[in-house]
């Protein structure tokens, strides 16, 4: 699985085209960023966080609760 | 959006057309190279509803109702001058209802739950603040964020730092954060396996993300996290924990963007493994469509299946050493789906969220025999932001 993603970011990397700033419009619309909104992000995340065994995705774990 | 990458544009007259939000660089989110151009607010509502345990998997052979939390949620962030921007949040919730607190094997040789008893209330408060200075180059941010339940404190402090390659097809991340948690149990006369105990968690993060071409971009993560203290649950009658859990993450994102659907493709995967032989693999595919009038509906699919701790037994029956009979340890896997509806008025942004979770039995990969105290449940989410 590691190898894998590794060689799929080798890939990717090598892939890549030069993208000028004018040409970004589409990147940075709201469908194309990493979160739907910081909000529902930390509701999504507390619920499976205290679900399941694992946490973590992006960023620095912070700080734990009682969450049961 | 930093002067020089506005003077890499081919002329004057197309940069001036550009927008700062056009020349995101490929960390995109809330995190730009220029504090954000208006002040946001936001609110949002989520109520959080665990299916009962059916009464064919209890002891009493009686349906047991679980848990329900309601949660609030406010947002703030607020540009300060030219180069930085401060944020507020704060969050609360009310928990209410059961949850499991051992398991025996019945008279049929199966696995049996005891719930708690509808005994859980309690509350939690959480408040943060950030502060985030912004270069031409990146941003660096810094945080502080403190929990409190009745049962629960924490204080955890936290930094983050981002940096542009020289075209801006690349940003590098990185991110630290530090906690200091006291447990407190209360449950009345039943008892706890404590009365107090701390725990610290450490982390650090570093991730890039790369620009592929004007409609795709990837990410990649790499997690580790140290856990220290009591980390047994103080509720469940049966567990006894290592005082000391390692985690590894590793994480890939994917977006595309294409055109005659106008809509966009989400993918985000994350590989975890920790000292307590927990292995995971989570998989989250959505769907962003645009429709007209300022509407995107987003149908998305989340698939998880895990491992079990090596202490874990779906019934404790010896003591020794380290043990523990909570399902979250155990091996599992689930299916999540839900929507998303966003629609954005002038400066008002709402959106609602419905999702489903499902524990499966078996699994795609560990085919252990699932236990029964393994949770489905609704999660619900209403909110809106307003910019000024």
């Amino acid at each position: 699985m590691k190898n894998s993603l590794f060689v799929l970011s080798i890939i990717a990397l090598t892939g890549c085209q030069t993208v000028e700033p004018w040409e970004r419009g589409i990147l940075a619309k709201e469908e194309m960023q990493w979160q739907a909104s910081t909000m529902e992000a930390r509701f999504r995340q507390q619920m499976f966080n205290s679900k399941e065994a694992s946490s973590g995705t992006s960023g620095a774990a912070g700080g734990g609760c009682g969450c049961n | 959006m930093g002067s020089n990458t506005l003077d890499k544009a081919k002329s004057p007259a197309l940069a001036a057309l550009l927008s700062s939000a056009v020349l995101l660089p490929a960390y995109q989110s809330a995190q730009a190279d220029a504090p954000p151009e208006s002040s946001e607010i936001g609110f949002r509502y989520g109520k959080y509803q665990e299916d009962a345990v059916a009464g064919g998997d209890t002891l009493s052979g009686e349906k047991s109702g679980r848990y329900d939390i309601d949660v609030a949620q406010f947002n703030l962030i607020v540009p300060v001058g030219d180069s930085w921007s401060v944020g507020l949040t704060g969050q609360w919730e009310s928990m209410s209802g059961a949850s499991p607190w051992f398991s025996v094997y019945g008279a049929d040789g199966q696995q049996k739950v005891i719930m708690s008893g509808a005994s859980i209330e309690d509350h939690r408060a959480e408040y943060g603040v950030e502060a985030r200075y912004f270069h031409e180059e990146g941003n660096i941010g810094f945080n502080y964020v403190n929990s409190k339940e009745d049962d629960y404190h924490s204080d955890s402090i936290g930094a983050d730092a981002s940096l542009n390659s020289a075209d801006g097809l690349r940003t590098y991340s990185l991110a630290l954060s530090t906690s200091v948690d006291k447990i407190t149990p209360t449950r009345g006369v039943a008892p706890t396996n404590t009365l107090k105990a701390d725990k610290d968690i450490h982390s650090i993060w570093m991730g890039v993300s790369q620009i592929i071409n004007d409609r795709s971009i990837f990410n990649l993560g790499l997690g580790y996290t140290q856990r220290q203290g009591y980390l047994t649950d103080p509720y469940k009658y049966r567990d006894n924990r290592p005082d000391n859990r390692e985690e590894l993450v590793l994480s890939g994102g994917y977006r595309h963007f294409f055109d005659d659907q106008n809509g966009a493709l989400q993918a985000d995967y994350r590989y975890f493994i920790d000292s307590w032989d927990v292995e995971s693999h989570t998989l989250e595919l959505a769907w962003v469509q645009n429709l007209n009038n300022d509407i995107q509906v987003t149908p998305f699919i989340r698939g998880y299946n895990q491992s079990q701790a090596n202490f874990y037994s779906d019934v404790v029956v010896d003591t020794g050493g380290y043990y523990s009979d909570d399902h979250r340890l155990s091996s599992y896997s689930t299916v999540s789906y839900g929507l998303r509806l966003k629609k954005n008025f002038g400066p008002w942004r709402v959106s609602a969220t419905a999702e489903r979770y499902e524990s499966a039995e078996g699994g795609w990969r560990y085919s252990q025999v699932p236990n029964k105290a393994l949770v489905d449940f609704w999660g619900y989410s209403l909110g809106f932001t307003y910019n000024f």
